[in-house]
């Protein structure tokens, strides 16, 4: 971090005082109670402030006693194990931090008598939440807050997470080094910012504390950074595991909230949320709600489309499911979660349960311009995906379109035709939106749909009982239109598959 | 003080403490309520079996494992060769999640300690990690003495001696050490 940006996190420090006295772990509040902390603040902080409970339910105060950093993080792993309800995998825990005193041991070089006692604390915190889960939840996190409260206890559960940060980087410094700030070296960095006993976690320990701690058990942590930044939302940055190319390994796992100002963290939650377990049915659904009040507009990009550059995916949009977001879900790295678009949308979101290929390529092949009533061009613009096909006569590349993502129905037809082609139904694809979280549509699939010669004719029935966008099929509250015998029109009703 | 004696307070300590931390520590069970005194029973222990040549260290009293007395020898090639120093550790109830408060008892001429008795040391104050235990300390302040840090002295005449006037240092060192009585 350049000086600059340090002189001016520490300018931000003074502004905001952690809680120096209180609990060492408080009680969940709403997060409302943040946005009237800064009603009178800096503007940007009312913003910001204000825009936080929407995403975050809730919040929990931690301590600002030097420790905060790594007192918010432990509990949440002890929290995020007792809220997935996994007797087992507290158990297992229990083995893991067990073995992990090897690495305290040899690669930390700590003695024993140095971690022991600290790691008692945990794995006798683990056992003991293990224990009472069976038989009372509301027991065991009560146990849970008593322990983070007791300062003996708490203090040695904090040092020993302290130690396993060490001990880590020390057993991986490859992976660190050029992380470590001023040239301190791994002995010096971690003498100087991690086992010092009230120093606050900096990037790096939060780093390594993630890495040794929550990735190896499947969490993913989000922080949330509340500073003066541009934006009318803090930015924020999801910490998780990922595979070689960057793509997460357990996009569906738990994850744990952190609200960082300067130097200081607390805990957020998202408790609308659904139970942790399925976290990607709502998410779905919510994409699919905002895709449909959201107005797209779509430039196709030559350097990605290759030889089918005319194929203009921009017609995916009005697909439900088929996220014109879907990069930034998939979890690369480093993603800064900023848009409103996607509150309540944490970890993953997926391709679309039916083919987009077959209604793309059709409609295009069938005319664009042509089928899309005129619309105003919306302002924004998107990169589409690329597709593996061959088709060569479409509109040229850089075809500005614009859609509407209310699409005035064209694909309604040829979703029909891919329906029988591919001979599912298409009802019970996209009735069942929990399976569309890991559906991927396979590369023959999307040829099959290309290639697809067919005519496809824009019936007036059909024309009209399309609701303008499939997507509600997957609305659980769509209520569709009842024929009734005084309608002047023609029937219109849900016209499942034909 | 004598509310955190070693043995006893393993089981009676909720009643013994005040009512605060026994509120706090009832729900706890296990012998281990007392963490603090656990680590300095181990670290005793640890001192009476591989002592390092040159230092030593004990509890004050028999029943206050809070309070220790250790000594020092002054390293060869210093100034202080040849001289023992006496110390006092205070141990706060948080030990080791707070370093202790050590002392000289004898008085010494150093750029880092004050006519007090008072040491300025890195690891004694920010830096202390609970890594750290009374050895580390002791040989920390032994290494002091000869290697003492210039840039931050308590003892401003003292830091300036060192680098101008070797024997005028090692005359002031002579000059103020006395031997003291036992506490």
């Amino acid at each position: 971090m350049a000086n600059n940006d340090m002189e001016a996190q520490e300018a931000l420090a003074r502004d905001f005082q952690p809680a120096l006295e209180g609990p060492l772990v408080g009680d969940k509040k709403s997060s409302l109670a943040i946005t009237e902390e800064y009603a009178k603040a800096d503007p940007i902080y009312v913003v910001k402030t204000s825009a936080l409970p929407q995403k975050y339910s809730h919040y929990r105060p931690v301590l600002g006693d030097g420790n905060c950093g790594w007192r918010a993080a432990g509990f949440s792993y002890f929290e995020t194990l007792l809220r997935l309800r996994n007797k087992a995998q507290l158990e297992e825990e229990v083995a893991r931090i067990t073995s992990l005193n090897n690495l305290l041991k040899t690669a930390g070089g700590f003695s024993e008598w140095v971690y022991e006692d600290m790691a008692e604390e945990v794995t006798g915190l683990l056992s003991d939440l293990a224990n009472l889960l069976p038989h009372s939840i509301p027991q065991a996190e009560a146990t849970l807050r008593e322990r983070f409260n007791d300062p003996s206890i708490s203090n040695s559960i904090v040092y020993y997470f302290r130690l396993l940060a060490s001990s880590w980087l020390k057993a991986n410094p490859a992976s660190y080094e050029g992380f470590i700030p001023d040239g301190l070296g791994v002995d010096g960095y971690t003498k100087n910012w991690i086992e010092p006993v009230n120093q606050e976690i900096d990037h790096l320990g939060m780093t390594l504390l993630i890495d040794a701690l929550l990735k190896p058990v499947g969490f993913a942590v989000e922080i949330v950074y509340l500073d003066r930044s541009e934006g009318s939302q803090a930015n924020s940055h999801v910490f998780q595991s990922e595979d070689a190319n960057g793509v997460p390994t357990n996009p569906a796992g738990p994850m744990i909230h952190l609200l960082y100002r300067p130097s200081h963290y607390d805990i957020l939650y998202k408790d609308q949320a659904p139970q942790i377990q399925i976290p990607q049915n709502t998410n779905i659904q919510v994409q699919r709600a905002t895709s449909l009040s959201h107005r797209h507009n779509i430039q196709t990009t030559p350097a990605v489309m290759g030889d089918m550059s005319g194929l203009d995916m921009s017609i995916f949009s009005c697909i439900p499911g088929f996220s014109l977001q879907q990069q930034s879900h998939h979890g690369f790295p480093s993603q800064y979660n900023t848009t409103p678009l996607e509150a309540y949308t944490p970890s993953s979101i997926s391709v679309s349960p039916i083919s987009p290929g077959a209604s793309s390529a059709k409609v295009s092949s069938n005319g664009l311009p042509a089928t899309f009533p005129a619309q105003p061009p919306p302002p924004n613009s998107l990169t589409p995906p690329t597709l593996p096909s061959t088709h060569s006569a479409f509109p040229p590349p850089t075809t500005q379109l614009p859609i509407l993502t209310h699409l005035p129905a064209p694909h309604r037809p040829s979703l029909s035709s891919h329906t029988s082609l591919s001979g599912h139904p298409l009802s019970s694809e996209l009735s069942s939106p929990s399976s569309a979280s890991s559906f991927r549509p396979s590369k023959y699939e999307w040829e099959a749909a290309a290639e697809w010669e067919g005519p496809v004719v824009f019936q007036t029935s059909t024309f009209k009982n399309s609701h303008y966008n499939v997507a509600h099929y997957n609305n659980p509250n769509f209520q569709p239109e009842e024929w009734t015998p005084e309608s002047e029109d023609p029937p219109t009703g849900r016209k499942r598959s034909s | 003080m004598n509310n955190y004696d070693m043995e006893d307070t393993q089981n009676s300590a909720p009643g013994a403490l005040p009512a605060v931390q026994a509120s706090k520590l009832a729900p706890r069970r296990g012998p281990d309520a007392q963490s603090t005194t656990k680590r300095l029973q181990t670290e005793l222990m640890q001192l009476m079996t591989s002592s390092a040549p040159g230092i030593s260290a004990f509890p004050s009293a028999a029943d206050n494992l809070l309070a220790w007395a250790a000594t020092i020898e002054g390293p060869d090639d210093t100034p202080y060769q040849g001289l023992t120093f006496k110390l006092s550790f205070a141990f706060p109830l948080n030990y080791p999640y707070a370093p202790p408060t050590v002392l000289f008892k004898t008085p010494i001429y150093h750029p880092n300690v004050d006519f007090s008795g008072r040491i300025c040391l890195d690891i004694l104050k920010d830096k202390w990690t609970a890594a750290y235990n009374i050895q580390t300390v002791l040989l920390s302040l032994q290494s002091l003495l000869g290697e003492p840090n210039n840039a931050s002295p308590l003892n401003g005449e003292a830091a300036e001696l060192w680098d101008k006037d070797p024997e005028e240092f090692k005359r002031k060192v002579l000059g103020r050490h006395r031997d003291v009585d036992d506490e």
